[in-house]
């Protein structure tokens, strides 16, 4: 039986704020949770293909600490969190255009498109909306 | 019915060790037993949790040195 939906708007390009998303985003996924995210604002750039760990993960001492101790990666948190349920990622679409983006420059795998607010925030009603 | 296979997920964070088991139920018998080694505190609440609510059985949680083990057996 699926539960509640939780649509998470993730804006934030911090560390810790990626981190958490991604956690909830994957562990809801598997707990036969449907997932959807919106990413938007400083976030994008955090999705972009090919950038090395230390560039894609900013942030304050606990940016530093999940790096030392080597917490899971949230790409691929992710990734599992599509593996393994029923999660969908979105990349906002006013963010790609004021970025100059296409979809081909985010990470590959891991994008179900672009979206509008209006349609995420639509589909949203029906579950429960976390940002961060 | 032993178990099947074992997973050291010692060292990997929160949401490591559950993830793992999860990967690992996809891929064996309904009935089979997975052991999980976890050094997460949170494993030991959070994986009965999951098995629990996507209805799989857990058979226990056993503190070992530093570390708990988690047996899970794959219901459905």
């Amino acid at each position: 039986m699926a539960s509640n939906p939780l649509y998470i708007m993730l804006c934030s390009g911090e560390h810790e704020k990626l981190q958490m998303a991604a956690m909830l985003a994957s562990v809801g996924a598997v707990s036969e949770r449907p997932v959807e995210v919106f990413v938007s604002m400083n976030a994008i750039l955090a999705f972009a293909k090919g950038a090395p760990a230390d560039t894609r993960y900013q942030g304050g001492a606990f940016s530093k600490l999940l790096k030392e101790k080597h917490a899971p990666d949230a790409m691929t948190l992710f990734r599992q969190g599509k593996e393994l349920g029923d999660l969908k990622l979105w990349a906002c679409s006013m963010t790609l255009d004021v970025r100059g983006w296409e979809m081909s420059e985010l990470v590959d795998g891991l994008f179900d498109g672009a979206l509008g607010l209006t349609k995420f925030l639509s589909d949203a009603e029906s579950g429960q909306f976390v940002t961060l | 019915m032993s178990v099947k296979q074992k997973i050291d997920a010692r060292g990997a964070y929160c949401p490591g060790p559950l993830m793992e088991l999860i990967a690992a139920l996809k891929l064996v018998d309904i009935g089979d037993e997975i052991e999980v080694w976890s050094s997460d505190k949170g494993s030991v609440s959070d994986i009965p949790q999951w098995v629990t609510k996507v209805r799989h059985e857990m058979i226990g949680v056993t503190p070992q040195d530093g570390y708990w083990s988690i047996v899970v057996r794959k219901a459905r």
